[in-house]
């Protein structure tokens, strides 16, 4: 069960078109598997609409009549001129790795063509780096059942939708659908004892930084979980 | 200019919502007919909405200009699109000058990458419009579709065939048959989105 959602005035922001192009990317595929979400944008645009063009005073620019013109000179755009409208597949609905098939949010789709290989990382974890072409990483990362990363913190923020499976990290138990948002203020541990092992897409802004032990040795290469 | 826009006096107090049934009659009559009336009528309410939206957004006149026309030109283009189901005419529009904006905001700041309001709102893509949000089975055989196409009514399965199997645009479909354009388009839709319910 969804237990994790965005902040209110995060749904707000994003609605607005005022979150970043990343973030925005979580959110929206968090709506495509949260009913409650998707109901709150829904209505949170509609809200947004009403008060847009709600305003009573309104005053005709001077250039609305050529405007008009050139408009309706335009011709309509193509529709349903063939039929690969309707039979074309989307480019990837699932990703691959190690026998297992994960089917994505339709969100996540439009990105899988963008997908690079799968490389295996310490702790029987694997990562698959997404070209966002922004700032920041986006990654999908699988861990096996008894996988983990070992304790960190960010220097940034993390974004993470769980897409499959369920996992720990010490602050929380986590399930597919869940969006969780973590920074600087956060120390966690990340690892999944569930059978079937746990898929999230996470992005990040800047190289996790960890806190324990030996795996402190690993901050000279947490560009390695950064790429 | 051939048709003129109606004066702002009367519809400057009107509250979207009150007039939502009319203006999606109307954009659905821009869809059918390209009716350049029913156009005037929408965008004589709803491009000085935008304009003060889009300056608000934008702070200036020439990118708020820039966004009404860009908004309006989809409305104009993309009539077909709209879906009274999925909500109302201005949340429609506004979701298109939202998306707009969007880009127009990331390109001012000189991203490079591929910049796609799209991905995250989809209200202008073909797929996403007409076929529901999750995607089809892609194992739906042949078979399957010539059967369902079968159960059409006669007129829509006329206007599928021309188009779909025999590769005609819906120009000339609408030609060979001597039917307007806009109903080819309608009957087309409504075909489609009677196969898509089936399968």
């Amino acid at each position: 069960m969804i237990r994790c959602h965005p902040r209110l005035e995060q749904l707000v922001k994003f609605v607005e078109g005022n979150l970043s192009y990343s973030e925005s990317i979580l959110i929206a595929a968090h709506c495509d598997m949260c009913d409650h979400c998707r109901r709150v944008v829904d209505s949170e645009t509609a809200d947004q609409a009403e008060t847009a063009f709600g305003t009573d005073v309104v005053q005709a620019g001077p250039d609305f009549d050529a405007m008009f013109a050139r408009i309706t000179q335009l011709p309509a755009a193509p529709a349903f001129e063939s039929g690969e409208v309707l039979f074309k597949p989307p480019s990837k609905t699932s990703l691959e790795l190690d026998g297992k098939s994960f089917r994505l949010p339709r969100t996540l789709q439009n990105l899988a063509g963008k997908t690079g290989n799968w490389t295996s990382l310490v702790g029987r974890l694997w990562q698959a780096p997404v070209d966002l072409g922004c700032h920041g990483v986006a990654n999908f990362i699988y861990m096996a059942k008894g996988g983990s990363v070992p304790e960190h913190t960010h220097r940034g923020t993390e974004f993470t939708l769980v897409l499959d499976g369920k996992f720990s990290d010490g602050l929380n138990d986590y399930d597919t659908g869940d969006f969780i948002y973590l920074d600087s203020e956060h120390t966690h541990a990340p690892k999944t004892e569930f059978a079937e092992g746990c898929l999230v897409f996470s992005v990040l802004d800047q190289p996790l930084h960890f806190t324990s032990g030996l795996a402190r040795l690993l901050n000279p290469f947490s560009h390695l979980f950064f790429r | 200019m051939l048709v003129g826009i109606p004066s702002q006096q009367s519809n400057n107090v009107v509250k979207p919502k009150e007039c939502a049934a009319e203006m999606a009659e109307h954009i659905v009559a821009v869809a059918e007919k390209r009716c350049k009336v029913s156009f005037a009528i929408v965008f004589g309410y709803f491009a000085p909405r935008l304009r003060s939206y889009a300056l608000k957004q934008m702070g200036n006149e020439a990118l708020a200009m820039e966004l009404v026309q860009d908004t309006m030109s989809n409305v104009w283009q993309k009539a077909h699109l709209f879906n009274s189901e999925k909500g109302s005419p201005s949340t429609w529009i506004f979701t298109i000058a939202r998306n707009i904006r969007f880009d127009m905001l990331r390109k001012l700041q000189n991203r490079k990458e591929e910049i796609c309001s799209e991905d995250l709102w989809p209200v202008l893509c073909e797929q996403t419009a007409d076929v529901n949000e999750t995607s089809l089975d892609e194992q739906i055989t042949l078979e399957q579709v010539g059967f369902l196409f079968d159960s059409l009514p006669r007129k829509q399965k006329a206007v599928i065939e021309a188009i779909y199997i025999d590769g005609k645009s819906q120009q000339e479909v609408a030609d060979e048959l001597d039917i307007p354009l806009g109903t080819v388009k309608s009957r087309t839709r409504l075909a489609l989105q009677r196969l898509k319910s089936m399968l």
